[in-house]
């Protein structure tokens, strides 16, 4: 490989690379703002100052691609100078509004203010003020934090593939804002925020939640579509407060889309049953697990009977239903399901242009490789179900099969005249294994504690494969 | 007075001059055009590298240098864009040469296009100029009528369109790459360079920006050949002759076409502007459009050209001389010239648009009665850390200003700081 010099030290750099990511690589921070590596260099910023033999100004690392023998100095009098000048300009027109921030404590503005920024405020003006439009449900604008970076505007144009994002006026007139105002389109639009550097956008749903640094970090994997874009799972006290992308570049690279960003709010929701439950008298009532698993097996005993398996389910899961199921629910077709209209891992394909793909659960690749067949329609004269599932697989139409079980994730709405409900466990709530439509097996990572009276899936069937048929089904 | 062979001014003012008759029986007349195409594309970028033309616009890079950039073989369409925005306060020669000798410019234009192999050609001309939008949109018709331009252009098999194209009124928009991206239809805004336009300008393709005057310069140089031009200038790295926009309180303010190094800044004051309104004394001139640092009276003796502007630590820019008289308040100046920029920035990189809407703002302030004694050295310091430090030239056109403003003019900011009122006016 090549080699430079950074700070006085030789090191090696990819032909290509820029100043910045050759620095990164060898222990060197050069601070920025507008670059992303994801997207296109604009060198507006400024705040990558380097100095570089040979050339008289300062440089932006961003725009300077490294080459053979260059020299790069990254501590001098005027890099220090030049990147506190910048800070200095940024905070001019800030409201410094930190404390009632949601940013505050994972703002790139924040971090390179105390690093590189002085203390010192000499501008007494009068700050800039905007008045801010709605921007739909996804993205809280605060236009006065904003420090025309740009990256929002090229995420939507590089990206998410949408010219939405513009800047107006010019000068320190700038505003960036949609074009007319309007409210975003794009279903990538929690991106917008993860980009921004500052809090000028920032994600409503997360609005005034919670405190960056109290937040724990799980890396998990989106259970949203068969991509399994990586992501962060952020949690406190057992309650999670919201999922950013995490970067792997063979998968999602640096992204995620709205739907799997926001996917694990069910996780939290109130109509989730954590408790087993019972139909009695056509009313559901919580019951003990050993009373709720025999009238599961009640339910579907003596019965033309079908098992529906979620293609959210964990190869784990899958594993171990291999066993169950043609022991105790001997002759028992079994189906898998997950995605209305994709019911064989031929039918998965990109859902647009980015990461979406037409399979709504993760796991259709594994599942159906462990040996499931897809489900297309309910045989008919169906008496009974058994639907094993993990909160993101899409039930299908039962209409007309009158006795229904579950065993996962449900909420309340969807199961209020089932037989009998067993909770089980959401994907943020155990580990497992699961394979993505490329056949990348990837884990998910446990970052909650399960509802305290669920259990997993092969404690549930534990207790089945021990309990025995109570009588009479009401 | 010297008195020396000139190229354009003894046709500005003749309301005749724009038309094609005109420039057929007294001008050059398509002429060069003819004598290019038998020279070929080589030779006429070695008469041009002999020629010492440096672009009229304001930086100054030898013309024929440039040309010799474009890669002879592109897969993408090459362009000659003509930079017609004159936006720098204090300039207003390429409009003269817009308005009298526009075939002037087509025809350096198509020997331009014909020697660095560009079929198509833009002029960007500034929104405010209307009229002389106007007047080249008839030459052009009259030129195409001719076969001057369109195809097979005096049976050479050289094709040649060229085509106006108004600005919106941005000052930025006269930076080679804001105003690419404006004639693209994008936000008037500068590019990161490189790549430089030569590699990937208008829409991608090689491309070569040339100011107006530079590109009227051609004609000339084709037709009476590189050393002749050469020798039209006074120094040895400057050829032609150059048109000196003079403005401000001068007796006789206007336009002067003279040798190339060859005036110093007294001699333009004082033997061609007949010296200082109302026979004041001097107190400044800023010599190449208002983002030249000023120098005072007693720098007044330089030559007006590109290096001798550089060691005194100013600029020939696009060479608009703004001459200031001690009837005039530089403090009032400085606010109105900043204010300009701060007005002119894009927004696109932070010092600029941050620092000079902050000096404009400490100078309003100065100006108010509410200045400080340290916003001298604060002023000092943001210009500093704007200068050299943004993405294009917009910011040094800034901070040069105000640095030489309140190195040179102290006294005065510190009267309106102290006594609140200005020593001038």
């Amino acid at each position: 490989m090549p080699k430079c010099i950074i700070d006085g030290k030789e090191v090696e750099f990819i032909p290509g690379e820029n100043v910045v990511e050759a620095a990164k690589r060898a222990g060197v921070e050069v601070p920025v703002f507008c670059y992303h590596p994801g997207l296109t260099v604009v060198a507006q910023c400024r705040m990558c100052a380097v100095e570089i033999e040979k050339m008289p100004k300062i440089q932006t690392g961003c725009s300077t691609k490294v080459t053979e023998g260059m020299v790069i100095k990254t501590q001098t009098e005027n890099v220090k100078k030049a990147r506190s000048s910048v800070m200095e300009f940024l905070l001019v027109n800030h409201p410094l509004d930190c404390p009632i921030c949601d940013k505050s404590g994972e703002c790139d503005l924040q971090d390179n203010s105390f690093k590189f920024g002085s203390p010192y405020m000499r501008s007494t003006e009068e700050r800039r003020a905007y008045v801010d439009l709605d921007m739909g449900p996804v993205i809280q604008k605060n236009m006065n934090r904003c420090i025309h970076c740009t990256r929002c505007i090229r995420f939507g144009d590089e990206i998410a593939g949408i010219h939405e994002m513009v800047a107006l006026k010019r000068g320190n007139n700038t505003e960036i804002s949609t074009i007319d105002g309007k409210p975003l389109e794009t279903d990538y639009a929690g991106c917008y925020a993860d980009v921004c550097p500052t809090g000028s956008l920032t994600l409503k749903d997360f609005r005034f939640n919670k405190r960056a640094w109290f937040l724990k970090k799980t890396a998990t994997i989106c259970e949203g579509c068969s991509r399994g874009c990586n992501m962060e799972l952020h949690h406190e006290n057992n309650v999670a407060h919201r999922c950013i992308p995490r970067v792997n570049m063979d998968i999602n690279k640096y992204w995620m889309c709205d739907e799997g960003r926001f996917n694990y709010q069910y996780i939290k929701d109130e109509l989730r049953i954590s408790q087993p439950r019972v139909l009695n008298g056509g009313e559901q009532q919580s019951a003990e697990w050993a009373i709720a698993i025999s009238r599961a097996r009640a339910a579907l005993a003596g019965k033309k009977a079908v098992v529906l398996v979620g293609t959210d389910l964990t190869n784990e899961e899958g594993k171990i239903l291999l066993e169950f199921l043609p022991k105790y629910l001997k002759g028992t077709p079994v189906f898998h399901f997950g995605t209305p209209g994709v019911t064989a891992v031929a039918d998965d394909a990109p859902a647009d242009r980015i990461l979406k793909r037409k399979s709504k659960t993760a796991n259709l690749h594994g599942i159906e490789k462990l040996g499931f067949k897809g489900l297309s329609v309910i045989p008919s004269g169906t008496e009974a179900v058994l639907v094993i599932r993990a909160g993101r697989a899409q039930i299908p139409d039962l209409t007309g099969v009158k006795n229904r079980v579950g065993i996962g994730v449900f909420d309340q709405s969807q199961t209020e005249d089932w037989l009998v409900v067993l909770p089980g466990q959401a994907f943020a709530e155990k580990n497992g294994t699961i394979v993505n439509y490329e056949g990348k097996e990837q884990k998910y990572k446990k970052a909650l504690n399960p509802p305290e009276n669920s259990k997993p899936l092969s404690e549930t069937l534990m207790l089945w494969m021990n309990s025995q048929i109570s009588g009479g089904v009401s | 007075m010297q008195q020396t062979e000139t190229l354009f001014i003894q046709h500005f003012g003749n309301p005749e001059s724009r038309l094609l008759d005109y420039y057929t029986s007294r001008m050059i007349g398509y002429q060069a055009l003819k004598k290019a195409f038998g020279m070929g594309q080589d030779a006429i970028i070695s008469e041009m590298k002999a020629s010492n033309l440096r672009g009229r616009g304001g930086a100054g890079f030898p013309t024929g240098v440039k040309w010799g950039f474009i890669p002879k073989q592109s897969p993408k369409h090459k362009y000659l864009v003509c930079n017609a925005d004159e936006s720098e306060p204090g300039t207003f020669k390429d409009r003269d040469v817009m308005r009298y000798t526009p075939h002037l410019l087509f025809e350096g234009m198509v020997i331009a296009g014909f020697a660095i192999g560009s079929n198509i050609g833009y002029i960007y001309i500034r929104g405010e100029y209307v009229k002389e939008a106007q007047i080249l949109e008839d030459a052009i018709n009259e030129a195409y009528a001719k076969g001057f331009l369109g195809k097979n252009i005096l049976g050479s098999g050289f094709n040649f369109d060229l085509t106006v194209h108004r600005g919106a009124g941005a000052y930025i928009c006269g930076e080679e790459t804001g105003l690419l991206n404006s004639l693209e239809g994008k936000r008037g805004e500068p590019r990161v360079k490189p790549p430089f336009p030569a590699q990937a300008g208008a829409f991608g393709g090689p491309t070569i920006v040339n100011n107006v005057e530079t590109l009227a310069c051609v004609p000339h140089i084709i037709s009476r050949g590189g050393d002749w031009f050469s020798k039209l200038g006074k120094l040895e790295k400057s050829g032609g002759t150059r048109l000196f926009c003079v403005s401000g309180q001068v007796k006789k303010p206007g336009l002067f076409e003279l040798p190339a190094g060859g005036v110093t800044i007294r001699q333009v004051i004082y033997d061609y502007c007949g010296g200082i309104l109302n026979d004041a004394k001097l107190k400044g001139v800023i010599p190449g459009g208002s983002s030249a640092p000023v120098l005072t009276p007693d720098e007044i003796d330089v030559v007006l050209d590109i290096e001798p502007l550089q060691k005194v630590g100013s600029m020939l820019g696009s060479a608009g001389l703004m001459v200031i008289s001690e009837d005039y308040c530089v403090v009032k100046l400085i606010h109105r010239i900043t204010k300009f920029y701060a007005h002119e920035s894009c927004g696109q990189c932070t010092p600029c648009r941050e620092g000079c809407h902050w000096m404009e703002e400490v100078i309003h302030r100065i100006l108010h009665g509410k200045g400080r004694e340290q916003d001298l050295d604060l002023l000092t310091d943001i210009a500093n850390n704007i200068n050299g430090k943004t993405l294009c030239a917009l910011g040094d056109a800034a901070a040069g200003p105000v640095l030489s403003f309140v190195k040179k003019f102290r006294p005065d900011f510190e009267a309106y700081i102290r006594g609140k009122k200005c020593l001038s006016a």
